[in-house]
This record gives structure tokens, sequence and C-alpha cells, in this order.
């Protein structure tokens, strides 16, 4: 049963194409540095500076983890790059919205690495958000099973 | 014609004035020309607004669900779940929410299903989940806001069944019917939420107030900012492009009536009276939502990123409400953001009425009084998603309505 189990959450992972989360640092320091700096020249108008939201605006911090969670960042990446800023959706550049959507990570204590997220959506649907760091064993376990 | 009289006497102008003037005048001869109209028809005495821009204590401002086509209520399989869409009702969503419900609970019970989850927990979410609880279904509603929050609050709430509610050359040719159908179901089924405590829905006397004799346009103050140049191409290019169905059900309002000079207790030429419904959001939102939860509904916060995570919920027929966000969400094309803005000020109760004038529009709600600027018709906010507020609009709204009061005599000495 536990071996079925495991067996469909790794058919899952596979269909899903998500090898990585984002506890695993999927982002630099250096690229969220540079999206902070758009983000308060595009998003904080609206979102506020400190992401808290306002009444209308939804924050993008606190419930934006279980909000996002589950899902892979391709989509989150689409959502941003289609839907915002609300005023000019679809204005800023796939290099620009990589660099706003590290800079979220990072504001959502979610830890750096040394390599940048990268703005091709096939890279970025293999990055799972979850608003909670996985135990580690499930992944070693999972291996020890196949 | 005693002007004075009539402006004193028809308009209630705070106690102070009245009492004033019953104290150190003797009474004023009836005027010979009230006794001409009809006493029902006679404008009651109305309480002036106290129109002034620090009393402005809110100002809102809400993307419409516009869609060309007009509202989606097809019906789409996402994995082993019938999806029924309800979304893109313009600025009719308040006024066809619970025609719109009906036909979209219709659709979703011809698969007999006992649970049904509806997306959205704005008016046309919970129009729809109360519906399907009617129809004998167990509902879960799935929303990121929950009504106080959501954009449908952010409305002008009142009856406009078809204000921006598709592109005539965009529409179905079977389209009218459908919203007749649509706006005479709703009309009905609001009936029930009349004369409840706190007036959810109610009746307000509307006057429209013109310098110009009616039938002329009003001219745009030159100080407004001219509408950016069109960002879309094709239409709409004017208001007349938008689909107009009121007169299909002009047998449900009454006429205007022009209201004669002696009746006209406005210091402007021309004035007319209509009665209008509107919704007191508080009561009705709150109504609705204790209707929901009395009848076993349950509520769970959530947002989904793509049609595909539908599929992963226990239930198998789903009414789908998102409002604006089926344009990110579904990929719907036809969906247009038009940007609304209404500014309030602190409610008085015994303004009773609404009022049309210079391209401004007052309500007075239960919670507060609404203030519109209405020039440029239909074209105004259209295909603009910038809910950002912007004050000086409001308040030169509010400055039309206190030059309007201003011109009644002030207390005498």
């Amino acid at each position: 049963m536990r071996h079925k189990l495991i067996l469909a959450v790794m058919a899952c992972m596979a269909a899903s194409g998500a090898r990585a989360g984002t506890w695993d640092g999927v982002y630099t320091d250096a690229q969220a540095q540079r999206g902070g700096v758009l983000f308060q020249q595009q998003c904080g108008r609206c979102h506020g500076a400190n992401l808290a939201g306002t009444f209308e605006t939804p924050p993008l911090m606190g419930r934006f983890k279980p909000y996002w969670s589950g899902a892979t960042l391709d989509t989150l990446f689409d959502y941003v790059a289609t839907a915002m800023p609300l005023d000019h959706p679809g204005s800023l550049s796939r290099a620009a919205n990589a660099d706003i959507l590290a800079f979220l990570l990072k504001a959502n204590d979610f830890p750096a690495g040394t390599k940048e997220l990268s703005a091709s959506s096939e890279d970025l649907k293999a990055i799972r958000f979850d608003a909670v760091r996985p135990p580690p064993e499930t992944a070693p376990k999972s291996k020890r099973k196949k | 014609m005693d002007r004075r009289y009539l402006l004193k006497n028809s308009l209630a102008l705070g106690g102070l004035v009245g009492l004033g003037g019953c104290a150190t005048h003797p009474p004023s001869p009836p005027p010979k020309a009230v006794s001409s109209i009809p006493i029902e028809d006679r404008v009651p005495h109305l309480a002036p607004i106290r129109a002034h821009t620090d009393r402005l204590f809110d100002i809102k401002v809400c993307i419409r669900p516009f869609r060309t086509k007009g509202p989606n209520l097809d019906v789409e399989q996402i994995g082993d779940a019938m999806v029924v869409h309800n979304y893109g009702h313009g600025g009719s969503g308040w006024s066809l929410s619970w025609g719109s419900a009906n036909m979209a609970v219709q659709k979703a019970m011809s698969a007999s299903p006992k649970q049904i989850a509806v997306i959205g927990c704005g008016i046309i979410g919970l129009t729809s989940a109360l519906t399907a609880q009617r129809a004998g279904a167990q509902v879960t509603i799935y929303t990121r806001e929950l009504l106080p929050r959501t954009r449908s609050v952010r409305a002008n709430g009142s009856w406009t069944p078809d204000s921006r509610i598709s592109l005539a050359s965009e529409a179905p040719s079977n389209f009218g019917a459908t919203w007749e159908e649509m706006a005479r179901m709703s009309w009905k089924t609001l009936r029930s939420y009349l004369g409840l405590p706190g007036n959810p829905v109610t009746f307000t006397d509307h006057y429209r107030l013109s310098d110009q004799p009616f039938g002329q346009p009003t001219p745009r103050d030159p100080a407004i900012p001219p509408l950016p140049p069109p960002s879309w191409t094709g239409l709409p290019e004017k208001s007349s492009d938008f689909g107009e169905y009121a007169d299909r059900i002009a047998d449900l309002t009454p006429k205007p009536q022009i209201l004669t000079e002696d009746n006209n207790p406005f210091p402007v030429k021309y004035a007319s009276r209509s009665t209008q419904m509107f919704f007191n959001f508080t009561e009705y939102g709150q109504l609705l939502m204790s209707n929901f939860y009395a009848a076993g509904g349950k509520i769970v916060i959530r947002d989904f990123h793509s049609p595909n995570e539908l599929a992963d919920l226990p239930e198998k027929v789903i009414i789908n409400c998102p409002g604006f966000a089926a344009r990110d969400w579904w990929k719907d094309k036809a969906m247009v953001p038009v940007r609304g803005q209404t500014g309030w000020l602190i409610p008085q109760p015994e303004v009773n009425y609404a009022m049309t004038y210079r391209n401004v529009q007052i309500l007075s709600k239960s919670d507060g009084i609404m203030v519109i600027a209405l020039e440029d018709g239909d074209m105004k906010g259209y295909n603009n998603s910038d809910e950002s507020v912007r004050r000086a609009e409001s308040e030169r709204a509010v400055r039309v309505i206190e030059e309007l009061f201003s011109r009644f005599p002030t207390n005498p000495a």
C-alpha cells in the first residue's frame, strides 16, 4: 500500500516535471536584489513597498504562500508575466519577470542559491512552489524505494 | 410663482432654516401652481447633501468584468468535471446576478449532482451558490476573497441591467432574448429582498437635473482631462457601440416624469424624476452570506492558477464565477477591463434620493453617499485596468454637487 502511494507520488512529480522546490535555492541574492528594484518601480504602487497589499490589492506575503503552494513556478511566472502590472499587463520582459519572481521568493523567506532563476518556462516548470519546507526524509525514502 | 417658497418648502434646507422661517415670517400663502400638481406627484421635502470634499471618506476603484460577447454561460469539461461558466457581466452583475445564476444552475443540475462547487464569492458567485442550494445541491464556494473584499463591492450597486453588458457587434444574435430572460428572473427574485430590515434592496427617487432641455447632451467640463486615445483597434468607438437592451423590459419600471417649474425644487432649469432600485452592499451581502451558511454552505479559501486544477476538486459539477480573473485564468480574450471609480461621502440617512447633474451621479446608500463622474459615457474606463485611486476625479464630482447646493438661499438673518 505504502509502496503504491510512493509510486503514485513519484508519478505525479514526473507528470508535473517538478524536480526541485522553492526551498532548494533556485535564485541568487543578486537576482533578488535586481528584482527588488523592479518590484518597487512596477509593483509596489499597488502591492505596497512591503508587499503587504491593501484592502483591495492582495498581499504578496503571508497568504501568498499557501495560495501558490503546489503550483510549479512556470504557472506563477506566466500569471505575473501576462496579468501584471495590472494597468499594463504583459509589459515587462521575461528576464525582468524572473528577477521579480526571485525577489518574491526571497521576500517570502525561501533560501537563495548559486544559480539564477531562469526565465524559461521549461526550467520553471521543474520547480515546485512549496509553502512549507518538505520533510528531508521524503526524497531519500523515495529513492530507497526506487 | 414664488421661487423662494419652493426652495424653502420643497427642499428642506435643514431644521434651522425651516424653523427660522416659521418664527419670523407669516406663513406664505399656498402657491397657486402647486394646486395644479396632483398631490401624489409633488416632490416631497428633500434633505440637502453635505457635499464637501473633506467628507469623502472612501474612494473605491473596480474593474468591471466586461465581455465583448456578453456573459459566458458555456459549459466545458475539465478532466472529469463539468464546468458551467458564469462570468463577464460588465456593469450589470448586481442586476443580472439572479437570472444568470438561474441559467447556470439549470445547466449544472442537468447532471443531477449532489454537490456543486462554485468558484468565486462576488455577487455572481454568491447568487449562483444560493440558487444551487435552492435547487437541492450541497454547495462549497472556493474563493480567494470573501464578499466585502471582492471587486463586486467596489461597484455602483444599482439596477443597471444593460450597463456595459456587451458590444452590440460582438454579442450573439439571440443575446437580447437571453438578456431579457436574465433581467426578468433577477427582477422577480429581487422582489423577495425588498422591505427587509436594513433595506438590502430598495428603491429611491432619482432626479435628473439639467441646464439644457432634455435630449441635448450635457457639455463636458473642459477641466476634465480628455480620454486617452484608444489602446485597441476597432470597436467600441462610442457609447452607442455597446449593446442596449433596456427597451425589452421597459414595462418593469415607471417612466421618468418631467418636473414642471412649479414642482422643481432644484435651482436648475430642467428636472425629471425616475425611480431607481439599488443594493445596500453591507446589508445585502451579509444577508446572502447568512443565507448561504444557514443552508449548509461551506467556504474554502483557495486560489486557482490553471483550469486543470478544477479537476482535482471533489465536486464534479462546478459553476465558475471568477469575474475579471477569467481574462488571465481562462485566457478569455473577450474579457476587457473597464475601470470604474466611486467616491463615498459620509452617510446621511436623511438623504433618501439619487441625483444626476452635469455628468455627476449621486446615490444615497446606507453606507455612504456614492458620487460618480459619468462624463464620456460607456467609453469611460474602457480597456483600463488601473485600480489606483484618482482622488481628484471624485473631488471634482463632489464640487459639482457642492456648487449646486450653494445656489440655495442661505439661512435668513
